[in-house]
């Protein structure tokens, strides 16, 4: 069965030897002390350490799509900090009649990198878990197993959902539907589409929670796991210095 | 629904099983709005839908798990925004329960009141991760004017929102309406968890 995943399968000692909610907390970690202490050298130190990770566990190349999703949001930064910055004095260069200052490139500078290093840390969680592991990991954890079903099934339900919707819209264009044209052409078009597929999809629902229901989904008996956990050494090492370096950053911050 | 508390945690499996339909329907609603190259982004229209279906808890649920898994299978910005979601889902549930959905009117009341929050949410997010900017080039072009203005950055980056936020959540709200409306009643009674059984 199809689902949605990013998960990139590597032999690599971020995927045999971190385990997920090690994962998790550097994800936690990483982004934090970025927006803890506003440095641009730290934060592109901090950036730098993501993408070696990233390398490490061999998907580097695996990110970049993923960063260029945010590329829009990194141009509307440097352009709109680089121009009308509040705080801009000092001209850095200037294009035509664009004059670009200082105190905004930096500051965008910094931005952008957290940006990266956000994406770049969420990707070593992302592609380098598998996505029913780390929900396992959370269920061991505390996690209510109802939540952990919802999570696991949504990536199973959307590549399904997507394949009626490519039905649907066949046979809608089959029956004349209009697709392209003007704006109020495509608007009406939009309910003869999603229609079919939220009554499909609710339809589904029910039946999904019948079947659930047969098979003890609301008991309160303790659940089993259908896989064994997977074993991790020194993971309580690992976790104790990240813990160590986002209070260091913290109190670095109030220090200086 | 009336003999039942609109908090109750205790979710029927169809309101559980609710939620990744929810979540199917926000992603093939942004999918649609982008096939038909629509000017909004159409993304919550499952977690509204939900929130209508099931009420409050059910409608944040829907938001929150929403925004996480969107971040991690395509685009970990989404993230950030997962509380702003289960807003939606919350006020949509709420205003649903005390009866605000009777004609198209109070919808469009509705529509607004999420629009609104949505932006008061999104605005310190935006001003904390990314300098008070959301990445849509309209919203960002307002956000320079106002800025350029001696507006202060946090009212620009309010404005920002706004101009984002508020009509695509009024056309999400409005078609999530015209969908509910459109729904069985037996579709309805299944996940609004009533037990009793009327008999006739």
């Amino acid at each position: 069965m199809s689902t949605m995943t990013l998960y990139a399968d590597r032999d690599s000692v971020i995927h045999n030897h971190v385990s997920p909610l090690t994962k998790v907390l550097y994800v936690v970690v990483s982004i934090a002390i970025t927006y803890i202490y506003p440095d641009l050298l730290f934060v592109l130190l901090v950036t730098i350490f993501s993408g070696m990770i990233l390398t490490l566990g061999k998907v580097f190349r695996r990110i970049l799509p993923i960063l260029a999703i945010s590329i829009i949001l990194i141009i509307s930064i440097v352009i709109v900090q680089g121009f009308f910055n509040p705080e801009n004095q000092t001209e850095l260069f200037s294009i035509g009649f664009l004059t670009f200052y200082k105190e905004g490139i930096s500051y965008a500078a910094l931005l952008t990198l957290r940006v990266f290093n956000m994406i770049m840390a969420f990707g070593v969680l992302i592609l380098t878990t598998k996505h029913d592991e780390l929900v396992e990991a959370f269920i061991r954890k505390g996690l209510s197993p109802k939540i952990g079903y919802v999570l696991l099934s949504v990536l199973q339900l959307i590549p399904q959902m997507r394949a009626t919707m490519g039905k649907i819209a066949d046979a809608q264009a089959s029956r004349g539907m209009e697709t392209k044209g003007n704006l109020s052409v495509r608007m009406k078009a939009f309910f003869p589409l999603i229609g079919p597929v939220v009554l499909n999809s609710l339809n589904s629902t029910r039946e999904r929670a019948i079947a659930l229901e047969v098979r003890g989904f609301n008991t309160g008996i303790k659940k089993t796991f259908l896989n064994a956990a997977k074993e991790y050494h020194h993971q309580g090492f690992i976790q104790l210095i990240l813990w160590l370096v986002l209070l260091g950053t913290i109190v670095w911050r109030i220090l200086i | 629904m009336s003999n039942r508390s609109m908090w109750s945690l205790k979710l029927s499996t169809a309101a559980i099983a609710l939620i990744p339909a929810a979540i199917g329907i926000n992603y093939l609603g942004k999918l649609v709005a982008g096939l038909l190259k629509l000017p909004l982004w159409l993304d919550s229209i499952g977690t509204v839908l939900s929130a209508m279906l099931a009420g409050p808890i059910i409608g944040a649920l829907s938001g929150i798990i929403n925004n996480i898994i969107y971040g991690v299978t395509a685009d970990p910005i989404s993230t950030v925004y997962a509380i702003t979601s289960g807003v939606i889902g919350l006020i949509v549930g709420v205003m649903a329960y005390k009866g605000w959905l009777k004609n198209f009117k109070t919808v469009i009341v509705v529509g607004l009141v999420v629009g609104l929050a949505a932006a008061v949410i999104s605005t310190p997010l935006n001003l904390i991760f990314w300098g008070g900017q959301t990445g849509n080039v309209w919203g960002d072009a307002f956000y320079a004017f106002l800025v350029s203005n001696d507006v202060p950055v946090w009212l620009a980056s309010f404005g920002d929102s706004v101009i984002v936020d508020v009509p695509d959540k009024l056309a999400t709200v409005i078609v999530s309406y015209l969908i509910f409306k459109g729904l069985p009643n037996n579709f309805i009674s299944i996940f609004q968890g009533q037990d009793k059984i009327e008999e006739l």
